[in-house]
C-alpha cells in the first residue's frame, strides 16, 4: 500500500495543474521608509499577488486584514510573493513589521478594495 | 531513473496479481476508495504552506499563499527584539594623528499596544563614554513617541520627535548614506540629529504624497554662534520650552519608484532664554534623492533666517562677555552622485561617490557686523562604500575642505568607518 501511495504521489506531482493565475500582480518595492506604491487599489473578488522586494535592509509586510506578517528579504536576497483574495470592500492598512530604522513607523500603506 | 522504473514495475505486478484474485465488485469498491484517497492527496499537494496565524480564518482578505524567499528562523538571520545601529570611525585631519571614535551606539525599541497605538524610541550613546560633568560623550533620547493611527491620511504623534527636515535627520542609519560623517550642510544648517518635544500629525495623502507637521519645543537662541549657526541651539528635550511652540512641516513625494522629493519649513521663536529678545527662526529646505540603473543622485538646499540678531548678539555679549556674531541668514546646499560597481540586485554593494557641499553660516549679517570669510565653506568629499551585506557599510572618504579666508585655513581630512544596522 505504501508503494502505491508513493507511486501515485509521484504521478500527481508531475501531473498536477499549475497555480491559478492571479487577477492582479502588484510589485511593491520597500525601502527606508516607504512602500512603493503605498496605496493600491484592487477589485472585490480578485485574486491578488503582491511581489515584495527591498532596496535596502529587510523589512516586514504586515496586513492585519489578511492575517499575513512576512519578512521581505534585504536587497539582493530575492522576493516574497503574497497571494490573497480580496473578499470584502474596504481600506486595509499594511505596515512594516520589522524594525528598519529611525522612521520605521512611517512605513505604512493602504490596500483599497473596491 | 532505473530505480523509479523498478518501483513502478513492482507496483504494477503487485496490483495486477491482487486484482486478478478479486471479484469485479471488490475491484470497483477498491477503485472507488483509491479515487477518494487520490482526491485527498491531490488537494493536499495543491496547498502552499501558510503560517499558522493566517490559516483557517474567515477574513476580509482571504490569504491564499506565501511563497518566494521569505525567511524562516531556521535558515535566516536572527532578529532580536531590539534594533539598532553603530558607527565606528577613525578620523584624521592634515597635521593630526589618526583619531578613533566609537561615534554612535544606538538602540531602538518599539511596542505595539494595538494596531492603532504604537510606541517607538531611539536611545543613543555617543563617543562611547559619559562621565559626570565632562563633555566626553552623551546619552541622548533621540526619539520616544506614541503614534495613534486613525486613517492613512491622518494620524497623531506625540513625544520626542525627529524634526522632519532634510534627508539625514530622519534617515540616518549608517548604511543609508555615503561618507563616514554626515554631510556638513545637514549638521550645521540643519542641526542633525534634530529632535524636539512636540506633537502633531502624519499621513499619506495618496498619489505618492505624504506629510508630517508638528508643534515642537523651540530653539534656544542663546546658544547660536558664528561657526555652527543655529546648530547648538537645539533643545533636544532638555530644559525645553513650549511657551512659543515652533511649527515644522514636511511634504514628501514618493510616488515614483526610487525617487523622493521633499520640502520642509520651520518657523518659531527662540528667545526663551534671552528675556526681552525673542528672535524668530525660519528655515526653508528642499531635497531630493533619485536612483536610476547604477547611479544614485541626491541633493539638498537649506536657507535659514534669524530675526533681531543685532540685539541678540549684544545681549549675549552682555551676559557672557563674548559676542557670538550670529548671522541673520545662513545657507547651504550639497549635491552627491554615486555609482554602484555591482548590479543593484547583487548581495554585495560597492559604491564610489563624490559630494560637493557649500555652506555659509554668515550668509548675511545684521547691521554693523561683518561676515567672517572662514565661515563661508565648501568641501569636496570623495569616497568608497563597501557593503558586504545591505546592513553593513565599510566606508572611506577624503575631504577637500576650503573656505574664503586667507588667514584661517581649512584643513583636509581622511575618514575611515564601519557602520552597521541590525
Amino acid at each position: 500500500m505504501r508503494f502505491l501511495k508513493v507511486f501515485l504521489m509521484i504521478g500527481f506531482a508531475f501531473g498536477q495543474s499549475p497555480e491559478p493565475k492571479p487577477d492582479r500582480i502588484v510589485n511593491i518595492l520597500a525601502e527606508r521608509f516607504t512602500y512603493n506604491p503605498s496605496k493600491i487599489t484592487v477589485k472585490q473578488g480578485q485574486l491578488v499577488e503582491f511581489v515584495l522586494t527591498s532596496d535596502d535592509t529587510d523589512h516586514g509586510f504586515k496586513i492585519t486584514a489578511a492575517g499575513i506578517d512576512v519578512a521581505i528579504p534585504q536587497q539582493g536576497m530575492g522576493a516574497v510573493r503574497v497571494r490573497f483574495i480580496a473578499k470584502e470592500k474596504g481600506t486595509f492598512p499594511f505596515e512594516c513589521s520589522r524594525a528598519c530604522g529611525a522612521g520605521h513607523q512611517l512605513m505604512r500603506g493602504a490596500l483599497v478594495v473596491q | 531513473m532505473v530505480q523509479f522504473c523498478q518501483l513502478a514495475l513492482a507496483i504494477c505486478f503487485c496490483l495486477g496479481t491482487t486484482l486478478l484474485a478479486q471479484t469485479p465488485s471488490d475491484v470497483e469498491r477498491r477503485v472507488a476508495d483509491l479515487e477518494e484517497q487520490l482526491a485527498a492527496l491531490k488537494a493536499e499537494l495543491k496547498k502552499e504552506p501558510l503560517p499558522p496565524t493566517v490559516a483557517g480564518l474567515d477574513r476580509a482578505l482571504q490569504p491564499v499563499s506565501i511563497t518566494g524567499d521569505y525567511q524562516t528562523s531556521a535558515t535566516g538571520e536572527t532578529r532580536l527584539p531590539i534594533a539598532g545601529y553603530m558607527d565606528f570611525h577613525v578620523n584624521k585631519e592634515r597635521g593630526d594623528s589618526f583619531s578613533p571614535d566609537f561615534h554612535r551606539f544606538v538602540l531602538l525599541f518599539g511596542h505595539s499596544f494595538s494596531d492603532r497605538i504604537k510606541f517607538w524610541s531611539e536611545l543613543e550613546l555617543e563617543h562611547a563614554l559619559v562621565e559626570g560633568g565632562e563633555e566626553t560623550g552623551e546619552i541622548a533620547l533621540e526619539q520616544a513617541y506614541l503614534d495613534f493611527f486613525v486613517k492613512p491620511y491622518f494620524n497623531l504623534r506625540a513625544g520626542m520627535v525627529l524634526t522632519p527636515m532634510g534627508i539625514v535627520n530622519e534617515r540616518h542609519e549608517p548604511p543609508s548614506y555615503n561618507g563616514v560623517e554626515r554631510p556638513f550642510v545637514e549638521t550645521t544648517i540643519i542641526p542633525t540629529t534634530w529632535r524636539e518635544l512636540g506633537f502633531g500629525f502624519t499621513g499619506d495623502l495618496g498619489r505618492g504624497f505624504r506629510y508630517r507637521t508638528y508643534l515642537t519645543s523651540s530653539l534656544d537662541a542663546s546658544r547660536f554662534d558664528a561657526e555652527g549657526g543655529i546648530s547648538h541651539g537645539k533643545a533636544s528635550g532638555v530644559d525645553a520650552s513650549l511657551r512659543n511652540p515652533a511649527r515644522v512641516g514636511r511634504l514628501e513625494f514618493v510616488g515614483v519608484r526610487r525617487l523622493t522629493l521633499g520640502t520642509s519649513f520651520y518657523s518659531g521663536h527662540a528667545g526663551y532664554k534671552t528675556p526681552g529678545i525673542n528672535p524668530r527662526v525660519n528655515i526653508t529646505e528642499f531635497d531630493g534623492r533619485y536612483s536610476v540603473r547604477r547611479f544614485d543622485l541626491r541633493g539638498l538646499f537649506a536657507h535659514t533666517w534669524v530675526t533681531r540678531t543685532d540685539e541678540l548678539n549684544h545681549r549675549i555679549e552682555q551676559q557672557t562677555g563674548v559676542n557670538p556674531n550670529t548671522a541673520s541668514q545662513m545657507r547651504g546646499y550639497y549635491l552627491e552622485s554615486a555609482f554602484h560597481l555591482f548590479h543593484r540586485r547583487a548581495r554585495n554593494d560597492f559604491i564610489a561617490f563624490t559630494r560637493y557641499e557649500r555652506y555659509n553660516t554668515q550668509r548675511a549679517m545684521p547691521k554693523g557686523y561683518v561676515a567672517l570669510p572662514q565661515f563661508d565653506r565648501s568641501s569636496w568629499i570623495m569616497g568608497l562604500t563597501y557593503k558586504p551585506n545591505a546592513d553593513v557599510a565599510i566606508k572611506f572618504d577624503y575631504n577637500f575642505n576650503r573656505n574664503r579666508s586667507s588667514v584661517v585655513q581649512a584643513v583636509d581630512g581622511i575618514n575611515l568607518g564601519i557602520g552597521w544596522w541590525f
